[in-house]
């Protein structure tokens, strides 16, 4: 085991400059978040309950009075750089497991010592597994040490705030996993980052195309919803308990999963040249 | 009873080993031994195979057709177990750059279970005078060179295969590795030595093996080789005197009244018949590899199908 162990080391150490500048930077988001939520607090409820409030903030789920978090979570959702972060660090994992070490001729190095092929990805997929979970643990760190800080009508607990981050980090398994296929069957970085970014992009276009209401009555509206793994990220209803939180992260680790045992089968049958 | 010793038993064998991409072949129908012990050279320009067999008997690509075995162990489907008992240094070599000299040797040693960490470091320092605590990417490329070499030769197996390992060198490097390879063989260990300087096979090797554009072209023995002499000599009269069939020797080439002849065995019968025949000039010499080199990949070289081997 201590070479799946020496890799899963290995990766943490590449990713570690990544992973602190994402994990420092949603952990400061999650306080500003609260601290927006803290400050608009009052009026986004006045704003509810008078009917007078955005139709986005009604979108995201909310009702009128509703708890503290779910105001929160509003943000979670809403502003793109939060899934931006995410995403950015799911594809990079993927596309880096396997082309780009065979372009920069570093995946001989360990290939050629007695590493077995589901061993060196497993290693990836750990490594990438680990990072998910400390970024978007790392919004939730954030968050709730915001809460000590800033007045709140009803502070959420710890172990709520997890849920919604755990959606999130579901919802960059899918992108990690299809663009991890891409870098197992190919020997640079740029086609797998490509193809992964283009399809993310593509369902992130589909998720807000579906989002419009001119287009509401449309046949392929519910297509369009359904194509896109973004449609299977909602905090609000992580933390409400409302929707299908728990069915929705399953069906996103599902896919995720899927593709990476692609990935696995397609890196065990394949050629390891050199370099690119 | 045979006087003849057995040869040691085959620890790598090549069986029609092809490598096909398409309609080009990188290796085809490659057929030989590496025997347990010697240090075996493998001999050819870029893009003659070397390589790839190499990286088809470590498992890294899939045969197109034929099969190699290391140890018994199928290359493709044990390649696991093929590359616990060898160990490699590529011949395009990179590194992590982040991590130190040490930090390298850890992880490549951490990688086969933590074994030869000492004597790598050992070898990285003393003999290599390697700064360990230096960022890689603050290296040379023979200094990255050096160090993955400490790791190659301090990894605990049974098979060394080096490609193109004094490449990027000094000299006096350079006579370190030779001198390390000659250490790994009276180890017990069998070497595997792919290059272009033909001076290093030449000192170092007990066969070598020449490729071109794929094909496995000669096998050399290289004690055979160190025991051949080449004799030019010119005889006075019309026509030469028979040769003694008891020397051995052999014709080579004949221009007008020169003769280049191959002789094998003691030099004293040779130099006794010499002196009994009419002689005008004569030059005794060695053959070195460059010439038997230059038969497959000289300017005169054709190959089988009469092209130029090098286009």
């Amino acid at each position: 085991m201590k070479p799946f162990w020496t890799l899963v080391r290995k990766n943490l150490h590449d990713a570690r400059w990544p992973l602190f500048l994402s994990s420092s930077l949603l952990a400061f988001l999650g306080w500003l978040l609260v601290y927006v939520a803290s400050r608009n607090e009052t009026r986004i409820r006045q704003s509810l309950a008078e009917g007078k409030a955005g139709n986005w903030i009604r979108q995201m789920g909310l009702e009128a009075d509703p708890p503290s978090v779910e105001i929160m979570m509003t943000f979670w959702a809403n502003p793109p750089f939060i899934m931006l972060l995410v995403s950015m660090f799911a594809l990079g994992r993927g596309a880096n497991a396997v082309g780009a070490e065979i372009e920069r001729g570093t995946l001989d190095m360990v290939m050629s010592r007695p590493v077995s092929r589901s061993a060196y990805l497993g290693a990836q997929v750990l490594a990438t597994i680990l990072g998910l979970l400390a970024i978007t643990g790392s919004l939730a760190i954030g968050t709730y040490a915001a809460t000590f800080y800033n007045v709140l009508k009803s502070p959420p607990t710890f172990g709520l705030l997890l849920e919604p981050a755990f959606n999130l980090a579901a919802l960059a398994f899918p992108m990690y996993g299809y663009t991890l296929l891409f870098s197992s069957m190919d020997i640079v970085r740029w086609r797998p980052l490509t193809a992964g970014s283009s399809l993310t992009l593509a369902g992130f276009i589909s998720r807000v195309i579906s989002m419009i209401p001119v287009f509401k009555d449309s046949w392929w509206r519910p297509w369009a919803e359904h194509a896109s793994v973004f449609s299977l990220y909602n905090p609000v209803d992580a933390v409400s308990g409302r929707g299908h939180s728990g069915q929705d992260v399953a069906i996103l680790l599902g896919a995720g999963a899927a593709f990476i045992v692609l990935a696995f089968l397609a890196f065990a049958h394949r050629d390891l040249p050199a370099n690119a | 009873m045979s006087l003849i010793p057995p040869h040691p038993p085959a620890l790598i064998v090549s069986d029609g080993l092809t490598k096909a991409y398409g309609p080009h072949y990188a290796l085809r129908e490659l057929s030989l031994e590496v025997r347990r012990g010697e240090v075996f050279g493998l001999l050819g320009p870029n893009g003659s195979g070397k390589t790839t067999t190499i990286r088809l008997w470590l498992g890294l690509m899939r045969p197109t057709r034929g099969k190699a075995t290391v140890f018994g162990f199928d290359c493709w489907s044990g390649g696991l177990q093929v590359r616990r008992l060898v160990s490699y240094l590529p011949g395009e070599l990179r590194m992590p750059g982040s991590l130190t000299g040490l930090g390298v040797l850890k992880f490549l040693s951490g990688l086969r279970d933590g074994e030869g960490l000492d004597r790598a470091e050992a070898i990285a320092d003393r003999v290599m005078k390697l700064d360990l605590g230096r960022k890689v990417r603050k290296y040379s490329t023979g200094m990255k060179q050096k160090l993955a070499l400490a790791q190659a030769f301090a990894d605990p197996v049974d098979v060394l295969i080096l490609d193109e390992p004094t490449s990027a060198l000094d000299p006096s490097a350079r006579l370190d590795v030779l001198n390390l390879v000659r250490e790994a063989k009276a180890a017990g260990q069998t070497v595997v030595f792919s290059g272009h300087v033909l001076s290093e096979v030449e000192a170092i090797c007990d066969r070598v093996a020449i490729l071109r554009r794929g094909r496995l072209v000669h096998v050399e023995d290289m004690h055979a080789r160190r025991s051949l002499r080449m004799i030019l000599v010119r005889f006075e009269g019309d026509a030469p005197p028979p040769f003694p069939e008891e020397l051995g020797l052999t014709l080579r080439r004949m221009r007008g009244p020169a003769f280049l002849l191959e002789h094998r065995g003691e030099l004293g019968p040779l130099l006794r018949w010499l002196a009994t025949v009419p002689v005008a000039d004569v030059a005794i010499g060695t053959e070195d590899l460059h010439a038997l080199y230059d038969e497959y990949h000289g300017p005169d070289a054709l190959d089988d199908d009469g092209e130029d081997p090098e286009r």
